[in-house]
């Protein structure tokens, strides 16, 4: 029966709709292809859409105003409008600009933004491309968006756009260290590359295939890679660090809007304007679901077998319900720092960047070694005591004077 | 030979070209990025994903940002005020070609009356064969390169902290 396991229900009429058409391998074919790109291309622009709204209406709440509340019920249907807005807008290139690449740099930014969409695993069975080298394809793709960034500084023949880019790229390329320094403990504790086995890895398969209820819950919950010393310190600069690399508050120096106008997007109007938010969305949509998946266990969340099913692999919620849920507390998250801390100055950002998250992700793969080969009673509480106080050692190395004490005469 | 082979090679000489052609050195480096995303291609049509995720991490990501950085300090980027480039040295360039078109075309005379192998259907996992044969016959090779890698990290912290101050210097 077919609500034997609601998990694998997508997956399952999938399967049965494909085995109908196996007598026409290129229609089947065709379809395959269909079916792995068009539900990314579609969900995630509608993802986009709904965090415009969140991002208006929390940040309005953290400043104490209303938010967007003419459009529709409680202003949903503000992006929308937006949407429209953008898309009537004229579209102004610059006269002594590249014509070309002014156009390519959008379009260009896209492309890497929804590709390494397809290496996250959103449930059981519903990885796009399950790749033997998940993680290395994601930043491999990934870095390929500093290039359009690039280029949209340099084509619109505007000396700002030029430094605004340089500084994004400084910038995503400093912090894509720390980055990819803070998964490599994950690779190593798993020993594999694959999205798929890293999640399958944070949970206890005995506990998920038996009968008892409570366990099964705990199973998928309780060998979350946050929860051990290394994964909670990496799950830390992994997010702090994807915070930089998408570019978003306390990081966001290369579009300061209040400052310096947009750096490398200054001479972008309409739809282009749009691409660009729309690329650096669907990145932190991306960034927050590989932190999922490297650290919050991806598809698997407190859950139990359907009391009817016999299949032992059954799960009663989907597990794209619980990744999605995940993805979204991270943006969340993202969006509740951006109302509540200031931006870094351009200086502050690179040294913390090199002094600060890249030592702390060194010496975390040192801990992750040693967690490694140790008995976890020892491992678990050595390693969070050794990371702390190698976190108060950087944090007071890196303090700096504070100068000569002021005196005030006449205050 | 398939029709995915034959697009991506011609995507691959056809951005080659256009990186030697092109005037405009921006337009120039993002032909090469082209021809090396290209090339990643192939390297997926051979079943070396690993290898083409690294050329795409280093090339185009990395190596094809540093040519990109050296161009923005450059102040002639669109190449038409100084007409066409010095032709005189095309005989040698033409040797120079021929020489290393010949290098890579003898192998392919000389194997072409041996029997071609039969095609493999799948490799075993190439990450876990890659990572075997770096970890165990090449491992001293690897230790080294980690070391050189590590020293260029931590000169680059070094070379980020701010110099040490002279004491006859102001304070700011």
């Amino acid at each position: 029966m077919i609500l034997d396991n609601p998990d694998q229900l997508i997956v399952n009429l999938v399967q049965q709709g494909l085995d109908l058409l196996s007598g026409f391998p290129i229609v089947v074919l065709v379809l395959c292809l269909l079916l792995s790109t068009v539900p990314l291309i579609a969900i995630f622009p509608a993802c986009f859409a709904i965090t415009t709204w969140l991002e208006r209406k929390g940040l309005a709440r953290i400043q104490n105003r209303i938010g967007p509340n003419r459009a529709g019920w409680f202003g949903l249907l503000q992006p929308v409008a937006d949407g429209i807005k953008m898309l009537l807008k004229e579209d102004i290139v610059p006269r002594a600009g590249d014509q070309l690449t002014h156009f390519l740099a959008p379009v260009l930014l896209l492309v890497p933004a929804f590709t390494v969409l397809a290496v996250l695993p959103f449930s059981r069975n519903m990885t796009p491309a399950a790749a033997d080298t998940g993680v290395i394809l994601f930043f491999a793709i990934g870095s390929v968006s500093t290039l359009p960034v690039f280029l949209a500084g340099w084509s619109s023949h505007n000396k700002y756009s030029l430094l605004g880019g340089m500084r994004a790229i400084a910038q995503m390329v400093s912090y894509e260290i720390p980055l990819v320094l803070s998964t490599v403990t994950v690779v190593m504790l798993t020993g594999s590359l694959n999205t798929v086995r890293i999640v399958e890895a944070q949970q206890v398969s005995s506990w998920v295939l038996g009968d008892n209820a409570a366990l099964q819950i705990l199973g998928q919950v309780l060998k979350w890679n946050v929860f051990t010393p290394w994964g909670f310190i990496g799950f830390l600069i992994f997010f702090v660090a994807s915070l930089a690399e998408v570019n978003r508050c306390p990081f966001d120096l290369p579009e300061a809007d209040s400052e310096i106008v947009a750096g490398h997007l200054t001479e972008y109007s309409g739809f282009k304007y749009a691409l660009f938010f729309m690329a650096e969305y669907i990145s932190a949509f991306a960034i927050s679901g590989l932190a999922v998946t490297l650290f919050l266990g991806g598809w698997s969340g407190p859950n139990i077998r359907p009391w009817w099913s016999d299949d032992p692999q059954a799960l009663l919620i989907p597990g794209f319900v619980w990744f999605f849920l995940k993805m979204f507390a991270l943006i969340l998250a993202m969006i509740w720092i951006r109302g509540t801390l200031p931006r870094l100055r351009v200086d502050h950002l690179m040294g913390f960047a090199w002094k600060f998250l890249m030592p702390l992700a060194l010496l975390n793969i040192f801990v992750a070694g040693a967690y490694y080969y140790l008995p976890r009673w020892i491992g678990w509480p050595a390693g969070f005591v050794v990371l702390y106080v190698c976190y108060e050692w950087l944090g007071r190395i890196n303090r700096g004077s504070l100068g000569p004490k002021r005196t005030y005469r006449y205050a | 030979m398939n029709a995915a082979f034959l697009i991506l090679s011609l995507l691959a000489v056809a951005g080659a070209l256009l990186a030697i052609r092109l005037h405009n050195l921006v337009h120039a480096t993002l032909s090469l990025m082209f021809f090396f995303v290209a090339l990643a291609g192939l390297f997926v049509l051979l079943m070396a994903e690993f290898i083409a995720a690294v050329q795409i991490l280093v090339y185009v990501g990395a190596v094809g940002i540093l040519i990109l950085f050296a161009i923005m300090l450059t102040p002639h980027v669109t190449g038409e005020n100084h007409g066409r480039l010095c032709s005189r040295g095309w005989i040698w360039g033409l040797a120079g070609a021929g020489a290393v078109f010949l290098i890579l075309i003898a192998p392919v005379l000389l194997m072409a009356g041996l029997d071609t192998p039969p095609a493999t259907a799948a490799l075993s996992p190439s990450v876990r064969e890659i990572g075997l044969v770096l970890m165990t016959p090449y491992g001293i090779a690897l230790l080294v390169m980690a070391l050189l890698l590590t020293a260029a990290l931590v000169g680059a912290v070094v070379a980020a902290s701010p110099p040490a101050r002279d004491k006859d210097e102001p304070k700011p």
